[in-house]
């Protein structure tokens, strides 16, 4: 793992292995694990997708296990940063506690900032009780600002308007706004205890149209049986973790309607 | 005639130096309570994640020797209690449920074999074929009283409680 810059933020370790700029106007994409995996599985057809080359990673020996990833015989960190001319992308299969979680969301978006990043990107699913039987799934979008809001113009997607988001998406929303980078999160109708592939590429296809760029999901979605198998570890492990964080409030209508 | 200030604790007439006493052995007491809650609230947590880390470790969702265990939640909703399993790649002809007491058993081979190709170790040699589970369920049940509903190689079970 050659090293171009490494650098000690809080309790966590950020290193990139070679430098690398973004061209304007310039997005910036976080993967963590929540409802479904829907998140993380379209990051990763992202990557694959888009082309996009590893470029660094974060580690934390707080807050993340005692875990290195080994991919194509490379040795990686748990949080890997991929980037491509206009897009940086955070991937992170881990879950974190809700402190360590809380420190790396700022961590990611000074990074984000440093980087030149004019638009951060989030995608999740919203979980629904009833998706077993649902057939043609709802999406929904968040913005933190109205030029964030321009991202959507002509994009079929309606706009989440009253509810709670709650998990590590939450986090970096509040920290967005805080560090007033325009945020848009997508949000397309899944499971919360089971993958959900369909609901990923249905994200994939609104990002698509977001960022001008083809992004093709017929693959993903003939994978999708195997990502469901593969994905089943990590989904337990998520699902615990969304429990600790009151996930279960997302099914509540507020009290204020 | 006593010339300090008289107060009152629990009925019994006390001097201004005792009352002050009493209040400050109450917010002790408060902060030793306070302190042994959270404490036992740590260990509480503690125990808690323990025992699911050794759980995760000794109940892995594969096996050698070919089968998978699938993902499932039991939600209680009232009136019943709804299982629902995911079972990808499963061929839905051999998709057999069976009930024993509070035990639900689940089994269904694979529409085809396959191998987590690219996997370093034993588990990318492992060729999967079938899925096996035994569920535990919060009640004795009534075969009669289910139903079981598939959708594509999702399966919802609904177990009515009366």
């Amino acid at each position: 793992m050659s090293v171009h810059r490494e650098e000690i933020l809080g309790d966590f370790k950020l290193v990139e292995y070679v430098p690398f700029k973004l061209t304007r106007p310039s997005y910036g994409v976080v993967a963590l694990p929540d409802a479904g995996l829907v998140g993380v599985i379209a990051a990763w057809h992202i990557i694959k997708a888009l082309g996009l080359k590893e470029v660094g990673g974060i580690d934390s020996y707080s807050y993340l296990p005692p875990a290195i990833v080994v991919s194509n015989k490379e040795l990686r960190m748990p949080v890997r940063i991929f980037a491509g001319d206009d897009i940086l992308l955070i991937y992170c299969e881990f879950t974190l506690p809700i402190h360590g979680m809380a420190q790396l969301s700022r961590i990611l978006l000074t990074y984000f900032e440093r980087k030149g990043v004019e638009y951060l990107l989030l995608m999740s699913g919203l979980p629904i009780q009833n998706r077993f039987e649902v057939e043609r799934l709802r999406s929904y979008y968040v913005a933190t600002s109205s030029r964030a809001s321009e991202l959507v113009k002509g994009v079929e997607v309606l706009p989440f308007e009253n509810g709670y988001l709650v998990g590590p998406y939450a986090l970096l929303i509040k920290d967005a706004m805080s560090f007033r980078l325009d945020t848009l999160m997508l949000l397309t109708e899944s499971f919360l205890e089971f993958p959900d592939p369909e609901a990923s590429a249905r994200n994939l296809e609104l990002l698509s149209k977001v960022i001008n760029k083809p992004i093709d999901v017929k693959e993903l979605l003939e994978q999708a049986e195997l990502i469901r198998i593969r994905a089943r570890d990590t989904m337990k492990d998520v699902v615990r973790n969304l429990a600790q964080m009151k996930k279960g409030f997302e099914y509540s209508p507020p009290l204020q309607l | 005639m006593s010339t300090h200030p008289h107060y009152s604790y629990e009925g019994i007439e006390v001097s201004e130096d005792l009352d002050e006493f009493l209040k400050r052995m109450r917010r002790v007491e408060r902060r030793i309570r306070e302190y042994i809650e959270e404490g036992i609230r740590k260990t509480l947590e503690d125990i808690r994640e323990e025992y699911y880390s050794i759980n995760t470790l000794l109940n892995p969702s594969w096996s050698c020797e070919g089968h998978l265990r699938p993902l499932y939640t039991i939600k209680d909703v009232g009136n019943a209690y709804v299982i629902y399993i995911d079972l990808p790649k499963a061929d839905l002809n051999t998709i057999d449920v069976r009930f024993k007491d509070n035990l639900m058993i689940i089994r269904a081979r694979l529409t085809e074999e396959f191998t987590i190709s690219r996997w370093s170790g034993r588990g990318g040699e492992v060729r999967f074929c079938e899925y096996r589970e035994v569920i535990n369920l919060p009640i004795k049940v009534d075969p009669n009283k289910v139903k079981v509903i598939t959708k594509g190689d999702r399966i919802q079970v609904i177990i009515n409680k009366e």
